[in-house]
C-alpha cells in the first residue's frame, strides 16, 4: 500500500510498534554478518524449534548488530512492561534453557549482558519498562557508556528486513517533513547548520557539496552512495547497511530532493553479499510503500535507486574511479577539476557521499542542524562510527562524538590490550592512514588533529597494535596492499609503490643497507605529492608515520639486522632454554623440518640452519622453554 | 553458454548505471567464469568493443577468464612447506592431473584446470598449518604430511581416476 | 568571440583564451613544461604527472597540480620551475627510465633535466611487444577508442601489470590499420610493417589488415578497412569510381580532366 498522507504513515507506524511491542515476549536474534558467522543463524533455528516444540506464543524476529562484536551472538529478549534484555555469547545449546526461563518470565542469569529501560531512536523514544534490577543497565557497561549512538541508533534493535519496524520507531517521518513542508534550499541550510562533514575520510563539508551540486548546470543530476568500504579492518558501513538499510535510503531520498536529482546509485562492494541482500529487500519494500520510485508520498517528486556492485577493486572507493566503474569502465580515477559536483556520472552534476554521511541526514532533518552541531568539537561536529579491532580486548563497532581522545576509545571502551598487554600504537584510516604511537593517544578523533599527527580519520578503522607488532612489517603490509590495488594509471603510484615495497621487503629480510631509508623517504615524498588520486597520495602514510615515530625499529633492522618485535622471520632465532626444557620431545615431533634434536628427558636444541621459524615448537611447548630472540 | 541465456541476462539490465559489470557478473555466475565466446557475443549484442569487455575482465579481481574446476586443490607455498618438499608435491599433482604449467598468469598467480573441468590446481602463500608440512587444501579441507605417494588416495576421494 | 584571460606564469603576464589549459598557453609562449600524455585532440588525462606547476594565487587551491588539467582563470599565478618541481620531476624521470629502458625519447627527455641514471630496478622484458618503450601514457588507447570509436586496443590488467594490447592478445578484427596509434605515441613504441598486400600491426598481436590496391597503377595505397571507414565519413562523398584509385592516380585523373575541360573538351567516364 502506497503511503501518501500522514494518516497512512501513522497507521503503518502503529503496525510497526505492534511488532516491537507485541504484547507478548519477543526474542530478536542479532543477524548481521558477524552474528551469523559466530553461529547466530543456528541460534535462531534452535530457538524457533524449541518454541514450536513447546507451542509457545512468542514473537521471534531478526535484528541487526548493536556493535559489541566480541560478545556475539547477541539475542534480545523483551517481556511486556519489562526492560529489553541483551543476552550475550548465546550458543545453539542455550536455546532450551532460554526458552525454559522464558516460560517463567525470566532469562538465564549468566547470559544477561545488560538491560535497556528506554531507548532514544532520535526519531522517537521507546519506553520498555522497569525490572530485572540485578542485570546491569546498558549505560553501566563501559563499552556502551562512552558511546553516543546517532548513526547506530537503530542497529541491533529493529528488524532490518521489515520496513514497518523502521517506520514504527519514527523512520521516514523526516522524509515526510522534508517533502511536505521544506524547500530544497531549506534542507540544504539545515545540513549546512549541522556542519556535517563527509564521513568517507576526506571530511568535506556536506552542506557545501550539496549546494554546489544543486547550483551546477545539467539536464539530469545524480546522487551516489559510496559503499565500497575497502579499508581492511573497517566494517562500519557494512553494519550500517545490514542493520538499518532504510536510514541510508531515507538519507538519499532527502538529499536527492534537496539537490534536484532523479536517479541514485548505491555502489556496494561485491564482498558484502548480506548488505546487498538487505538493501535489495529494503529498496523493494520502500517502493511498495510509495516511499521510493514515482510520485513519492503522493508528491510529484520521483527518485529511483539502482544498486551497482563492485567487482573487487579497492581503488573504486575513490569517487572518480567509482563513477567510471558505474559507467562500465575500469576504475581508473580522473583528474579533478572538474569535480563530480560539476561533471560526474554520465557527465552530469553528481553528489557522492559515504554511507555514513547519508545515514546522518534523517536525524539532522528530524532534530535540526543546530541540535546536531551540539555534539562534537570546533569544526568537528556529530559522531563517528569506528571499527575497533586488532590487539584490543573489546573488539567491535564504536560510535563516539568527534573530538573524543583516542585513549578513551582504546582504554575505556576497548578495555586496553588483549591479554592485558601494553599497547604500542594504533593505526587509523586504513592503508591511507598512519600509525600513532601510544605517547600520542591524547590525540582526539578530529579531522585536523589526526592529520597533524601524520594520519587521517579515514573511514573509521582503528587497528590496535602491541609490542609483538613489528612496525616495519606493518608498513610493508600496507604498501603491499596499496601497490596491489593501484590502478596503474600514473607512474608514481604504479611504479613508485612497488619500489618502496621491494625496499621494505629487503629490509625485513635482513638485507637492508644504509641509504635505504633515504630512498624510501624520497620516493614516498614524490608519490604523495604527484600521484593522481588519493590512493597514491596517501599510500605512503603508513611508511612515513612508522619512520617518524618508530625510526629505531627501522635502524635495528638495517644496521643490526634485528627485529625488536621478533616478527621478521629472517631476523629472529628460536632457541630452547635448557633449564626449562623437560625433554618431552613434543617440539621435535611437530617440527616440520626435523630441526630439533634431543633425547627423551634431556634438554633439546634447535638447529638454526634448518629452522624455518614457523613457530610450531613454541605453540606446543607446555613449559615456556622455547624463546624467540 | 547459450546465446539465449545471454540475451535474457541483457534484457534484465536496462538501467545504464552499473549495467555492464552486473551483466558480466551474471554471466560468470551462470558459467563459472567468463567464456571468451560469451564476451564476443555480448560485445556484438550490446555494441561495446570486445577490447573494452576484456579490459574490464582483466581489471577487476572478481572476474575469471579461465574456467574453474569443480574441485580446487591449493598447494601451500609457505617456507616450512617449501623446505619439506612442496615443489615435489606440486609437480606430482601436475603429473597426476595431466596439467602442464607453461607460464603463470599475468597477475603472477598460478592456476591451472584440467580439461574435464574437474580440478583446478593453484598455490597460496601460507595456511598456518606448518607443523603438518607439506600441506595441501582440497575444497577447503586441509591435508598434511603429504608425499607424492599419498596423493592418489586423496584425489580419489574427489572422483579422480588413474589414467 | 572568446574572452581574453590574463594570467601570470613565472612572474610574467600572458594573455590566454577562456577554456584553455595552462600547458597549452605555456607551449604557445615557449615556456618549457614537459608532458607525455597530453594531446590537443583529447580530454586531459593527467596520467604522466610530468607537467606539474605550482599554483601561487588565483581561484584554485595553492600547491602542485598538473598544468594539462588547469584551466586558465583571471588572476591565476603559477610557477613552472621550483626546487620542489625539479625534485619530483627527477624522481619521476628515474621511474620512467626504469619502466621504458629502451626508449631513446625518454632517455633524451631525462637528459634534458640532468637525469642520466636511475636508482630503480630496470624493467626489461625481451618479449615485450612494445619493445620496452611504452610509458602507458594512454594516447593510443584514447585515439583508438575516444577519437575514432574503433576499440581495437585497450588497457589490460591493473596496477603494475598494466599493458596495452588487443583482447586475448589475439589479432584484432576491429583494427582498421589507420596507424593513429603509431602517430600519437610519444616514444615510437608501436611497431608495424607493410608487407606486400598487408599491413601487419606487429605490436598489436601481429594483427593483419589488408591493403587496398589501386586499379590503375597496382600500388597498395591504404588499408582497406580504413578506406571504408573514411569514405563513409566524407561529405561530399568521393566521386564515383575514385574509391579504388590511389591518391596519385586520382590527382592525375583530376588534372587530365581539368586540362581537357580548359580546352573545352568534357571528359565523360
Amino acid at each position: 500500500m502506497k503511503i501518501s498522507n500522514l494518516d497512512a504513515l501513522d497507521e503503518i507506524k502503529q503496525q510497526g510498534l505492534k511488532k516491537i511491542f507485541p504484547g507478548k515476549p519477543r526474542i530478536a536474534v542479532g543477524l548481521a554478518t558477524c552474528g551469523i558467522a559466530t553461529g547466530g543463524d543456528l541460534v535462531f533455528e534452535a530457538l524457533k524449534d524449541s518454541l514450536e516444540k513447546r507451542g509457545l506464543d512468542v514473537y521471534l524476529a531478526k535484528v541487526g548488530c548493536i556493535g559489541y562484536c566480541k560478545e556475539e551472538p547477541l539475542v534480545n529478549i523483551s517481556f511486556p512492561g519489562k526492560p529489553l534484555l541483551i543476552l550475550h555469547r548465546v550458543k545453539e545449546r542455550d536455546a532450551n534453557s532460554i526458552v525454559e526461563a522464558l516460560t517463567k518470565g525470566d532469562v538465564p542469569e549468566e547470559k544477561a549482558l545488560c538491560r535497556i529501560e528506554e531507548w532514544d531512536h532520535l526519531t522517537s523514544k521507546l519506553a520498555y519498562g522497569s525490572g530485572f534490577e540485578n542485570v546491569p543497565r546498558y549505560s553501566d557497561i563501559p563499552y556502551f557508556r562512552y558511546q553516543k549512538k546517532l548513526v547506530l541508533r537503530n542497529c541491533g534493535l529493529i528488524n532490518p528486513e521489515d520496513i514497518e519496524e523502521y517506520i514504527g520507531i519514527g523512520g521516514y517521518y523526516p522524509l515526510f517533513k522534508a517533502l511536505k513542508s521544506m524547500s530544497p534550499e531549506e534542507i540544504i541550510e539545515e545540513v549546512k547548520a549541522s556542519e556535517l562533514r563527509g564521513r568517507g575520510g576526506a571530511g568535506f563539508p556536506t552542506g557545501l557539496k550539496w549546494s554546489i551540486t544543486r547550483a551546477a548546470n545539467g539536464s539530469r543530476k545524480y546522487v551516489i552512495c559510496n559503499a565500497d568500504e575497502g579499508d581492511p579492518g573497517a566494517y562500519m558501513n557494512r553494519n550500517e547497511m545490514e542493520s538499518d538499510p532504510h536510514m541510508l535510503i531515507e538519507g538519499m531520498l532527502i538529499g536527492a530532493y534537496a539537490i534536484g536529482a532523479q536517479e541514485g546509485v548505491i555502489y556496494v562492494r561485491a564482498e558484502y553479499p548480506k548488505a546487498i541482500e538487505r538493501l535489495e529487500l529494503a529498496l523493494q519494500q520502500a517502493e511498495e510503500y510509495g516511499l521510493l520510485g514515482d510520485g513519492i508520498l503522493g508528491t510529484n517528486f520521483s527518485f529511483h535507486i539502482t544498486l551497482a556492485k563492485g567487482a573487487g577493486a579497492f581503488v573504486c572507493g575513490e569517487e572518480t574511479a567509482l563513477i567510471s566503474s558505474v559507467e562500465g569502465k575500469p576504475g581508473r580515477p580522473r583528474p579533478r577539476p572538474p569535480f563530480p559536483a560539476e561533471k560526474g556520472l554520465w557527465g552530469m552534476p553528481t553528489n557522492i557521499n559515504n554511507v555514513e554521511t547519508w545515514c546522518n541526514i534523517p536525524i539532522i532533518i528530524a532534530k535540526g542542524g543546530n541540535w546536531f552541531a551540539q555534539t562534537g568539537t570546533d569544526k568537528n561536529k556529530g559522531t563517528k562510527v569506528f571499527s575497533l579491532v586488532g590487539k584490543v580486548d573489546n573488539v567491535g563497532l564504536v560510535e563516539v562524538p568527534l573530538g573524543t581522545p583516542l585513549s578513551q576509545i582504546v582504554y575505556e571502551i576497548g578495555n586496553g590490550g588483549t591479554g592485558g598487554k601494553k599497547i604500542k600504537a594504533l593505526q587509523t584510516g586504513g592503508p591511507s592512514g598512519g600509525c600513532i604511537p601510544a605517547s600520542l593517544f591524547d590525540t582526539p578523533v578530529d579531522y585536523e588533529k589526526l592529520k597533524e599527527a601524520g594520519s587521517i580519520m579515514g573511514s573509521g578503522g582503528i587497528v590496535v597494535m602491541d609490542a609483538d607488532t613489528c612496525m616495519v612489517d606493518t608498513a610493508k603490509f600496507f604498501i603491499e596492499f596499496t601497490s596491489d590495488e593501484s590502478c596503474g594509471k600514473c607512474i608514481p603510484c604504479k611504479e613508485g609503490l612497488q619500489m618502496v615495497h621491494e625496499t621494505l621487503e629487503k629490509i625485513t629480510r635482513g638485507e637492508g643497507t644504509q641509504g635505504d631509508l633515504e630512498v624510501i623517504e624520497d620516493l614516498c615524498d614524490t608519490i604523495q605529492k604527484t600521484s593522481l588520486c588519493a590512493l597514491g597520495q596517501t599510500a605512503p602514510n603508513p611508511v612515513l608515520t612508522t619512520i617518524r615515530y618508530f625510526r629505531s625499529e627501522y635502524e635495528a633492522h638495517i644496521r643490526d639486522h634485528k627485529c625488536p618485535a621478533k616478527q621478521c622471520r629472517a631476523l629472529i632465532t628460536y632457541r630452547i632454554l635448557e633449564d626449562k626444557c623437560t625433554g618431552c620431545t613434543l617440539c621435535a615431533r611437530v617440527c616440520p623440518v626435523a630441526a630439533i634434536t634431543g633425547e627423551l628427558r634431556k634438554p633439546h636444541s634447535i638447529n638454526p640452519d634448518l629452522c624455518t621459524k614457523c613457530g610450531s615448537c613454541k605453540d606446543v611447548c607446555k613449559f615456556d622453554a622455547v624463546i624467540v630472540e | 553458454m547459450e546465446q539465449e541465456k545471454i540475451d535474457e541476462i541483457i534484457s534484465r539490465h536496462r538501467t545504464a548505471s552499473g549495467r555492464l559489470l552486473s551483466i558480466l557478473e551474471e554471466i560468470q555466475k551462470a558459467a563459472g567464469y567468463l567464456p571468451k565466446q560469451s564476451l564476443v557475443y555480448l560485445s556484438k549484442q550490446i555494441g561495446v568493443p570486445l577490447s573494452q569487455l576484456y579490459s574490464l575482465a582483466t581489471f577487476y579481481s572478481f572476474f575469471e577468464l579461465q574456467p574453474v574446476g569443480r574441485h580446487i586443490i591449493t598447494v601451500c607455498q609457505g617456507t616450512a612447506c617449501h623446505v619439506k618438499g612442496a615443489p615435489r608435491i606440486l609437480s606430482a599433482l601436475e603429473d597426476l592431473l595431466g596439467i602442464k604449467r607453461e607460464e603463470t598468469t599475468p597477475d603472477r598467480k598460478f592456476s591451472l584446470t584440467t580439461n574435464d573441468l574437474e580440478f583446478t590446481l593453484n598455490t597460496a602463500r601460507c595456511f598456518g598449518a606448518c607443523s603438518m608440512a607439506p600441506v595441501i587444501r582440497v575444497d577447503g579441507k586441509v591435508y598434511g604430511y603429504n608425499t607424492p605417494e599419498k596423493l592418489p588416495q586423496i584425489l580419489k576421494r574427489y572422483g579422480w581416476r588413474e589414467k | 568571440m572568446k574572452n581574453k584571460i590574463r594570467l601570470k606564469i613565472n612572474g610574467k603576464e600572458y594573455a590566454a583564451n577562456e577554456g584553455e589549459y595552462v600547458l597549452t598557453v605555456a607551449a604557445r609562449e615557449g615556456i618549457d613544461i614537459p608532458a607525455l600524455c597530453f594531446n590537443e585532440a583529447f580530454e586531459p588525462y593527467g596520467a604522466c604527472r610530468l607537467c606539474l606547476v605550482e599554483v601561487l594565487a588565483g581561484p584554485y587551491q595553492p600547491g602542485l597540480t598538473t598544468s594539462c588539467t588547469l584551466k586558465v582563470k583571471e588572476g591565476l599565478e603559477v610557477l613552472t620551475e621550483t626546487e620542489e618541481i625539479r625534485k619530483h620531476r627527477r624522481v619521476l624521470l628515474e621511474l620512467y627510465l626504469a619502466q621504458a629502458p629502451e626508449s631513446q625519447f625518454i632517455k633524451d627527455l631525462a637528459l634534458k633535466y640532468d637525469v642520466t641514471a636511475t636508482r630503480f630496478r630496470i624493467k626489461y622484458d625481451p618479449a615485450d611487444p612494445l619493445g620496452n618503450k611504452c610509458v602507458l601514457c594512454g594516447l593510443c588507447v584514447r585515439a583508438c577508442n575516444e577519437a575514432l570509436g574503433i576499440g581495437a586496443i585497450n588497457y589490460i590488467g591493473r596496477g603494475i601489470n598494466t599493458k596495452v594490447n588487443t583482447p586475448f592478445l589475439e589479432p584484432s578484427s576491429e583494427c582498421i590499420g589507420c596507424n593513429a596509434c603509431v602517430r600519437v605515441c610519444p616514444t615510437g613504441a608501436i611497431k608495424f610493417e607493410d608487407v606486400q598486400d598487408q599491413r601487419i600491426m606487429i605490436s598489436w598481436s601481429k594483427t593483419r589488415v589488408p591493403l587496398k590496391q589501386c586499379m590503375i597503377c597496382g600500388k597498395y595505397f591504404a588499408p582497406e578497412p580504413l578506406t571504408l571507414f573514411s569514405y563513409q565519413k566524407m561529405d561530399p562523398r568521393l566521386e564515383e569510381g575514385l574509391e579504388d584509385v590511389c591518391p596519385d592516380c586520382r590527382r592525375k585523373l583530376f588534372s587530365r580532366k581539368e586540362i581537357l575541360a580548359s580546352k573545352g573538351i568534357e571528359v565523360r567516364k
